[in-house]
């Protein structure tokens, strides 16, 4: 008697998952946190002078060129040829820092550029982050 | 109507975006191994700094007006560019990208509701400004041609502030009189030579050259170009880019290369790069050249040059570093200090239509080249390569003044006082 060998194959299809009309698209955090995309940057804060609003040395700010800046928003100015994270005092038309140390500065309103833009958010890494190295100053 | 948003001096303009400091400096950027300049902002131009020479001849004049010396930071400009375009992009219901620093855009069913294109061009120009920090000009017509003269205009006059607009007989008259004949787009440097010869000196002259003598005496570009400053429109541009015809890869060396192994590693370099374009835009090559030169500041210039015809057309990397490995000997020259050396498809086909040959199958293992692409697509450039791109490159391109890949690397991104 001659047997021969034939291997035989099922395809595997399983069961659909009974959720798969109800899938949507992942959360992204870029959603959350750029609402412009074109007009947004990412800068990391250096120094304490923000502490009082939750901003800390090494935290990661995003800045938003196109946003108009409102009533003590935080703000990022172009400043003696650096940028740096105030406080926008609309009614005063002056630069708060969020700490008794550093004094306000005015701001001369022929300068129209001096805001570079309104921080809409501040990031912290309570783990330090793989990407981002933060000397302490 | 048609408008030309263009970017002023915008390598230069991107040094500064990230860097107020240099905002009122006069700044310059070099091209790849700080060979010549490529770019100068509105201070640098104030000083007399030519544009294109090379950076050696000029080096004591900027360091006298301390003028700031920047490499092209390549990573940086891409990604500024990208976020200006899609900025310039929400003006108009048609865009099209003609280079890293202008964009054409075309007013369809937006012309309807723009009633000043003036006001509309100072909106664009203000909007760019603010969300990304790149100074623009902006021009606009019922051609593109003519939209590229209001641009010029914009640029070289002070008082139009950036923004021209060609609306009626009068502003295109006095426009075109402003503008060089050789200023306009499409009009090479032999043709204005040739044009100013038949006293033809500004675009008005041009735009008033009957059309019928400008397609004998020139060619049809040109008589295009004469109808298009009438106001006539002849350009149109595809929605779908049409692939390159020929794809080059050519550099400079950090430092003279001597020996061939690091001359067959550049070369070899330069075919990844030329074959990745060619999968990119689903093209073969028939026709390969592969060139290396020493310096034409030389004492004795060397200029070698080889070609490779491939029977069977690929865009296999592997198959066409076998090539280079076979030709390689005839432009190696002992004792010369190689300081260029490139790559050059000619002859594409269309990947999809391709004639095959019985005798002669391809041996393009295309799924392999598929697999090195996303790879490489998906973890960055030469994350998998040929051995023969070889690993540490002494002659790799010298960048001694480059900015911080402020956009594009964690590590670098601005620093904000607090």
């Amino acid at each position: 008697m001659i047997f021969s060998l034939v291997r035989i194959e099922a395809g595997i299809s399983g069961f659909e998952s009974p959720a798969a009309e109800y899938k949507e698209l992942k959360l992204n955090i870029d959603e959350l946190l750029v609402e412009h995309p074109n007009a947004t940057f990412l800068g990391i804060s250096n120094g304490d002078s923000m502490n009082d609003v939750g901003i800390f040395n090494g935290d990661v700010l995003v800045v938003d060129r196109s946003m108009h800046p409102r009533h003590m928003d935080v703000v990022v100015a172009t400043f003696n040829g650096n940028f740096s994270c105030k406080l926008f005092d609309e009614i005063n038309q002056c630069l708060l820092s969020a700490s008794d140390d550093y004094p306000p500065i005015n701001i001369d309103k022929s300068d129209s550029f001096i805001i570079e833009g309104v921080v809409t958010s501040s990031i912290r890494c309570h783990r330090p982050s793989r990407f981002i190295n933060v000397c302490a100053s | 109507m048609y408008a030309l948003v263009d970017a002023n001096s915008f390598y230069a303009s991107c040094e500064t975006v990230f860097d107020p400091d240099l905002r009122h400096k006069p700044v310059i950027v070099l091209t790849n191994n700080d060979g010549c300049i490529c770019a100068t902002n509105r201070m640098a131009k104030a000083l007399n700094i030519p544009k294109f020479s090379p950076y050696f001849k000029i080096k004591q004049q900027c360091e006298r007006h301390n003028v700031v010396v920047k490499s092209s930071n390549y990573e940086l400009y891409a990604d500024l560019s990208h976020k200006m375009m899609n900025v310039i992009g929400r003006y108009a219901d048609e865009q099209y990208i003609y280079s890293i620093d202008e964009s054409f855009l075309h007013f369809k069913n937006f012309a309807n509701i723009i009633d000043d294109f003036h006001a509309y061009g100072t909106v664009i120009r203000r909007a760019v400004y603010k969300e990304t920090r790149l100074a623009v000009c902006v021009g606009i017509a019922s051609t593109p041609t003519l939209a590229k003269a209001a641009n010029h205009i914009a640029k070289k006059v002070k008082q139009y502030r950036g923004v021209a607009v060609i609306d009626d007989e009068n502003s295109r008259i006095n426009v075109l009189s402003q503008m060089k004949v050789g200023d306009v787009w499409g009009i090479g440097r032999k043709t204005s030579a040739k044009l100013i010869i038949e006293n033809i000196h500004t675009a008005l002259d041009l735009s008033n050259y009957p059309v019928g003598l400008a397609k004998r005496h020139f060619s049809q570009d040109i008589e295009r170009t004469v109808r298009e400053l009438n106001g006539e429109q002849c350009i149109h541009w595809d929605a779908v880019k049409s692939p390159k015809k020929q794809i080059y890869s050519t550099r400079s060396f950090g430092q003279r290369v001597f020996d061939k192994d690091s001359l067959h590693q550049s070369l070899s370099e330069h075919v990844s790069i030329v074959a990745k374009k060619l999968r990119h835009q689903a093209s073969l090559v028939k026709y390969m050249s592969l060139f290396a030169s020493s310096s034409p500041f030389d004492d004795n210039p060397v200029y070698k040059k080889s070609f490779h015809t491939f029977i069977a057309p690929t865009n296999d990397t592997s198959v066409m570093l076998a090539a280079v490995a076979n030709i390689i000997d005839s432009v190696f020259v002992k004792n010369v200090g190689f300081y260029r050396a490139g790559i050059g498809c000619l002859d594409l086909i269309d990947e999809e239509y391709q004639q095959q040959d019985l005798f002669t199958p391809s041996i393009d293992n295309s799924a392999l080249m598929t697999c090195l692409d996303n790879i490489n697509h998906r973890y960055g450039r030469n994350t998998v390569k040929f051995a023969a791109q070889g690993i540490e490159h002494q002659w790799a391109m010298r960048r001694e003044f480059l900015s911080p890949h402020y956009t594009t690397r964690w590590a670098d991104i601005p620093k904000i006082d607090c």
